[in-house]
């Protein structure tokens, strides 16, 4: 029978089945400080041990300041969670990335840098974002901390086998510079809502999937999420293997396992989808989001809209879009390229690998942030700013008034000390509006790394399509 | 199962506003509680009683993984939630940990059920009586494995 990608990486991993439910074995476990603590505390407790040591990952991401490193944080609360993060990786023998290894970076962009993340495989961790290593053609999903200690303990999961929705992304993009993989995901989120895709796992297909490279796939399967799927998921192909080739988990026969991933990792002919979506480039323009949920997203050449067009007629929609328009300070008719700015985050396990900073770098080199405009760049990694310094980025973004930071989840989730003050509004490429998210009363607008440089340099929001970005 | 309805008429409430990202730091579940809902009703921990239910719109719970939501409305009192639908990394946490009942409840009961009103749940018999208004509704069944979950008391107390 014709089968989904999907379906074949699950049919792999099913160790059981009971009650309708399967028992899925998982093959790499990436862990961090904050959804782990009471999962180590639980294995304790109840004197058990981490079954897979070897397939067990972690580092420090959510809240390590962004700050000379050298210093002691001042944060007790999260020096005492990364100081327990230590503790249990010493104490059940896991390999850790801590705050000071030339490794350390944001969970999801380590997992892939450091060659962690492979095709086929099941992946899992405590956070929603897991899913950018679909871009790797893995299954690849998010967990809570119960199931963060039931994996440590048992290497598996019990599962509900979700439904397959295709996502196909038509057509070609005129300016493939200004139009990016985060105005693709945007727009796809737009058009099915941010529950569009619950009890899904997508996988995205099409022309202009196999012409994105990995790290703007992982942008894309990093807000399936924000479009309701645990998963997203990206058939690999010879740009997959040539990304993993040399990295340093990679299996010993690499050659071999591609072998097999060739043959095996792609969605047969004739395969049916329980849902199916095709969204056209051609169509897409640069994408600000201008509510608190990721679906709330405007065209660049658009207007805040009217709370009674946005619901088309939905009254609880019409209710959640005045309180966001109230929440965001936005009369609605404005046009977006006159919405002002205060802050620019560039930065997240949505956009903050080496291309998202070459882009961004485009866009600010040789000119001066608006003097209204306090803009931060914090890199996906150690390693991902180490290779930015090594090609000079660094220096662009400081001579335009950026601040360069070391690596974390930074002012995407506010666990740290970089957050929005109430009412300051921010150009973000992280992955949600949600009120309160990059702190209390904070106003965030979602756009793609060229479209946060943009509004660095003008102090609003600007059409890149109107700059030169080559 | 008895108790009072605190209702929001609002769809993706999502883990950000159930529990904000700064408490994630916090170890002590009983501080957790005094945070639960601060990013959407700030008199939430003032209004909260042991037994209560909250009903909401569709897709609760949606964004971060974060199990702290589940267990910071749990610790605060919450003993089930009543929505239109679910994001499924919280339905999955509250029945892991036992931390809260996620029922899913049809837009003729979520319209019905007013802030206040008191609810009487008989997860058996998959029926929700609303003693206020003298009415019942039908609850959507749980499916079989997280019924035993459940009604295990969670994940690790659950065996096959």
């Amino acid at each position: 029978m014709a089968k989904t990608l999907f379906e074949k990486i699950w049919d792999a991993h099913v160790v059981d089945e009971q009650d309708g439910r399967s028992l899925l074995y998982i093959d790499r476990h990436l862990v961090h400080e904050v959804t782990s603590p009471q999962a180590f505390d639980g294995l304790r407790m109840n004197k058990r041990k981490v079954r897979r040591p070897d397939l067990t990952f972690a580092t420090m991401d959510h809240n390590v300041p962004t700050t000379n490193r050298s210093l002691p944080i001042v944060d007790q609360t999260s020096a005492m969670q990364i100081q327990a993060l230590e503790r249990s990786c010493k104490e059940f023998g896991i390999q850790l990335f801590d705050i000071n290894s030339p490794d350390q970076g944001i969970v999801h962009v380590i997992g892939p840098e450091l060659g962690i993340t492979l095709p086929g495989a099941t992946i899992v961790c405590g956070d929603s974002h897991t899913s950018t290593q679909g871009a790797f053609g893995a299954l690849a999903f998010g967990i809570g901390t119960s199931d963060v200690e039931h994996v440590l303990a048992t290497q598996c999961i019990w599962m509900e086998k979700p439904k397959t929705f295709e996502i196909k992304i038509e057509g070609k993009r005129k300016n493939p510079h200004a139009v990016t993989a985060k105005d693709i995901i945007l727009s796809i989120i737009k058009e099915i809502g941010t529950g569009g895709g619950v009890g899904c796992v997508f996988e995205y297909k099409g022309e202009v999937v196999s012409e994105l490279s990995l790290e703007q796939r992982m942008t894309i399967c990093n807000m399936s999420i924000e479009g309701g799927a645990r998963a997203g998921l990206v058939a690999p192909d010879e740009k997959t293997f040539e990304y993993l080739r040399g990295r340093r988990y990679i299996p010993k026969n690499y050659d071999e396992y591609v072998e097999y991933w060739k043959e095996n990792l792609k969605t047969d002919s004739g395969a049916k989808f329980d849902k199916s979506f095709t969204i056209h480039t051609d169509e897409i323009l640069p994408q600000v989001s201008w509510g608190t949920n990721p679906a709330m997203t405007a065209d660049v050449t658009g207007r805040v809209p009217f709370a009674q067009e946005y619901a088309k007629g939905n009254l609880e929609e019409e209710k959640a879009a005045n309180r966001a328009l109230q929440y965001m300070g936005l009369k609605p008719g404005t046009l977006i390229t006159d919405i002002t700015i205060d802050r620019v985050f560039i930065g997240s396990c949505t956009n903050s690998r080496l291309e998202d900073l070459i882009e961004a770098s485009k866009v600010v080199k040789g000119k001066r942030i608006s003097p209204k405009v306090q803009a931060m760049i914090v890199p996906g990694s150690q390693n991902v700013k180490r290779q930015a310094e090594e090609i000079g980025l660094d220096k662009i973004f400081k001579d335009a008034g950026f601040e360069w930071r070391e690596s974390g989840c930074s002012m995407c989730l506010g666990m740290n000390p970089d957050i929005l003050a109430t009412d300051e509004r921010c150009a973000s490429t992280s992955n949600r509006n949600f009120e309160g998210r990059q702190g209390v009363g904070g106003r965030t607008h979602l756009v793609s790394p060229v479209m946060a440089a943009a509004a660095s340099i003008y102090g609003h929001f600007v059409d890149v399509r109107e700059m030169d970005l080559n | 199962m008895k108790g009072s309805v605190i209702k929001y008429e609002k769809d993706n409430i999502d883990t950000d506003v159930i529990l904000p990202g700064p408490y994630l730091k916090i170890h002590d579940y009983n501080e957790l509680a005094k945070h639960a809902m601060e990013g959407l009703d700030k008199d939430f921990h003032k209004k909260v009683k042991p037994g209560d239910f909250i009903v909401a719109g569709k897709n609760f719970g949606c964004g971060s993984s974060r199990e702290h939501a589940p267990i910071a409305l749990s610790c605060s009192g919450i003993k089930a939630v009543l929505a239109l639908s679910f994001a499924r990394i919280f339905y999955r946490n509250a029945v892991d940990g036992a931390f809260l009942l996620p029922i899913e409840i049809d837009e003729n009961a979520f319209r019905d059920i007013s802030n206040g009103d008191s609810l009487e749940i008989d997860t058996s018999e998959n029926e929700i009586k609303n003693l206020t208004k003298n009415k019942s509704y039908k609850m959507k069944p749980f499916p079989e494995l997280i019924g035993k979950i459940i009604a295990a008391g969670g994940l690790f107390n659950y065996k096959p």
